[in-house]
C-alpha cells in the first residue's frame, strides 16, 4: 500500500526539481544581465553614432568659427549669417544639388498596358521606393522634379499622384543622390520592391549615374502653427 | 515510515545538487565571450551616445549665440529666412498647437492558424499615417521623440521600427505632429482613412488634439558625402 505512494512522490519531486531549473535557466538568460541586443546590431550602431559624433565636432568647429569671425565687424557678420543660411537650405532640400546616385523610372508595363487601373502605379509603392532609398543612405530624392522634403506628402488622386501639391502622372521618375551601387541593391534584393513592382505589373527600370540632379524645393513656405522654442 | 524519510531526504538533495549546478551554469553563460563582448559594445555605444548628446547641447547653444549676431539692415530678413529653412531641416526644437497619434499592436487574440503577421504594425502602417499627417498640412513632426526630416526612413526590425540610421523606437509609437488641430485629426480619423483600415487589423490607433505639442530637434550630424550644391 505505501510503496507506490512514494514511488509517485519520488517522481513528482523529480520532475518539480527539473521543471525549476529550466525555469531558472530561461529567466536568467532573458533578464538585464544579457544585453537584449545583439553585437552585430551594437556594432552597427556604434559605428553610426561615431559618424554622428564626426559630424557633430564639425559642426561644432563650423559654427565656432562663424561666431568668431562675426565678431570682427558687420560685413563679416553678414557674410556668417549667409553661410549658414546656405548651409541649412542645403538640408532642407531648398538648395538643388548634385551627385553620384540612382534613375529609377515606373511605368506601367506592356502586359498591364490594357488592364484596367487595377495596375496603376499608387502612391503606397511610391512611399515604400522613396523609404528603400532612404534606408539605403540616399541624401536627396525627387520625383518627377518634385524634390521630396520633410513635409512632402505622396498621395492618389485618381490616375494621378500629388506630392508637394502638384499633380504628377505617370511615369514617375525617381532621382536619389547617394552610394549608386547600394541604392540600387536596395530595390533589386530578392524579394525587394522591384521584385514586388515588377509582379503587380509595372516596369522597373534602375539606371546608375555619376551626375544625378535633384532640384530644389520650390513650392510656398509657411509656417502658422510651428514656432521656435 | 523511515523509508519515507530517507527517499524525500534522497529528493531534496538531487534536487539541491540540480539547482545548484543550474546556477553556476547560467552565472557562467555571462562569462562567455560572445556576451561579453557584447557587453562591452553595448558600454561603449552608452557611452558614444552620452558624448553625442553633449555635442548636440553644444551646437544647439552654439547656434542660439549666432542668432545674437547683428549685421545691419538685412538682419530681420536673413533671420527669418534662416527660422524657415531651420524648421524644414528640423534642427531646432518646434512648439506649436498639433496632434498626437498613438499607435499600438493589436489587441485581437488570435485564433490558432491564423497569421499574426497581419496584426502588428508595419513599417509600412507608419509611413502612411506619416503620409495621412503630412498630407494634412503637418509643419514638424517626431515620432517617439524622433524628428522626422527630408531623409527619414523608417524599417521595421523584428518587434521595434529604425529611423534615422540608429534610433530604435519601440511600441507604441507616438506621433507628434505640429498643424492644424482639427485638420490632423480629420485625416487620420475621415471615413476609409488610415485610423479605419489599421482598425480593421485590430491594430490600436489614437489621435489626441493638442493646444501645444513639443517637437525635437533631430539629434545627430547632418552631412552629405555624395551631393553637392548644383552650379
Amino acid at each position: 500500500m505505501n510503496r507506490p505512494v512514494y514511488i509517485s512522490v519520488i517522481i513528482v519531486t523529480f520532475l518539480l526539481g527539473l521543471m525549476i531549473t529550466f525555469q531558472f535557466r530561461t529567466n536568467s538568460n532573458t533578464t538585464g544581465i544579457v544585453p537584449t541586443e545583439r553585437y552585430q546590431a551594437l556594432t552597427i550602431e556604434k559605428k553610426n553614432v561615431e559618424t554622428d559624433i564626426a559630424d557633430l565636432e564639425e559642426e561644432v568647429a563650423d559654427l565656432t568659427a562663424k561666431i568668431d569671425e562675426s565678431r570682427k565687424g558687420r560685413t563679416e557678420a553678414a557674410v556668417v549669417l549667409e553661410g549658414e543660411l546656405d548651409k541649412i537650405m542645403l538640408y532642407a532640400g531648398l538648395t538643388p544639388l548634385v551627385g553620384p546616385g540612382v534613375e529609377v523610372l515606373l511605368e506601367k508595363s506592356s502586359e498591364s498596358l490594357g488592364s484596367a487601373g487595377f495596375y496603376n502605379i499608387r502612391d503606397e509603392d511610391l512611399l515604400k521606393v522613396i523609404n528603400d532609398l532612404l534606408g539605403a543612405g540616399a541624401e536627396a530624392v525627387s520625383i518627377n522634379d518634385q524634390r521630396i522634403i520633410t513635409t512632402s506628402e505622396v498621395r492618389q488622386a485618381g490616375n494621378h499622384i500629388n506630392i508637394n501639391l502638384t499633380k504628377l502622372s505617370p511615369p514617375y521618375l525617381i532621382k536619389a543622390i547617394g552610394n549608386p551601387d547600394t541604392l540600387k541593391s536596395s530595390l533589386e534584393i530578392k524579394g525587394g520592391l522591384a521584385e514586388y513592382l515588377a509582379a503587380s505589373g509595372t516596369a522597373v527600370n534602375i539606371r546608375q549615374s555619376g551626375n544625378i540632379q535633384v532640384p530644389a524645393y520650390s513650392g510656398p513656405l509657411r509656417f502658422d502653427y510651428a514656432k521656435h522654442v | 515510515m523511515k523509508g519515507l524519510h530517507w527517499t524525500i531526504a534522497i529528493v531534496g538533495l538531487a534536487l539541491g545538487v540540480l539547482l545548484a549546478m543550474q546556477f553556476k551554469l547560467t552565472t557562467e553563460i555571462n562569462k562567455t565571450e560572445p556576451v561579453q563582448r557584447t557587453q562591452l559594445v553595448a558600454n561603449q555605444v552608452n557611452g558614444l551616445k552620452n558624448d553625442r548628446e553633449l555635442l548636440q547641447g553644444e551646437v544647439n547653444s552654439l547656434r542660439s549665440s549666432l542668432d545674437e549676431i547683428s549685421a545691419g539692415p538685412d538682419d530681420a530678413e536673413l533671420k527669418e529666412q534662416l527660422d524657415r529653412a531651420r524648421i524644414l531641416a528640423g534642427v531646432t526644437e518646434l512648439r506649436g498647437p498639433g496632434v498626437e497619434v498613438t499607435l499600438n499592436d493589436s489587441n485581437i487574440a488570435l485564433k490558432p492558424g491564423e497569421n499574426p503577421n497581419l496584426y502588428v504594425l508595419h513599417d509600412e502602417d507608419v509611413l502612411r499615417v506619416l503620409n495621412e499627417i503630412r498630407a494634412a498640412g503637418a509643419e514638424a513632426i517626431s515620432l517617439n521623440g524622433e524628428r522626422i526630416l527630408a531623409s527619414t526612413e523608417v524599417r521595421c526590425i523584428g518587434p521595434t521600427i529604425v529611423l534615422n540610421k540608429d534610433k530604435r523606437l519601440a511600441p507604441p509609437f507616438v506621433i507628434t505632429a505640429i498643424g492644424d488641430p482639427n485638420t490632423l485629426e480629420s485625416s487620420i480619423k475621415m471615413k476609409g482613412g488610415v485610423a479605419e483600415i489599421l482598425q480593421f487589423w485590430g491594430i490600436q490607433v489614437g489621435v489626441k488634439k493638442m493646444n501645444q505639442v513639443t517637437v525635437p530637434a533631430y539629434s545627430g550630424g547632418l552631412k552629405f558625402d555624395y551631393a553637392k550644391a548644383a552650379g
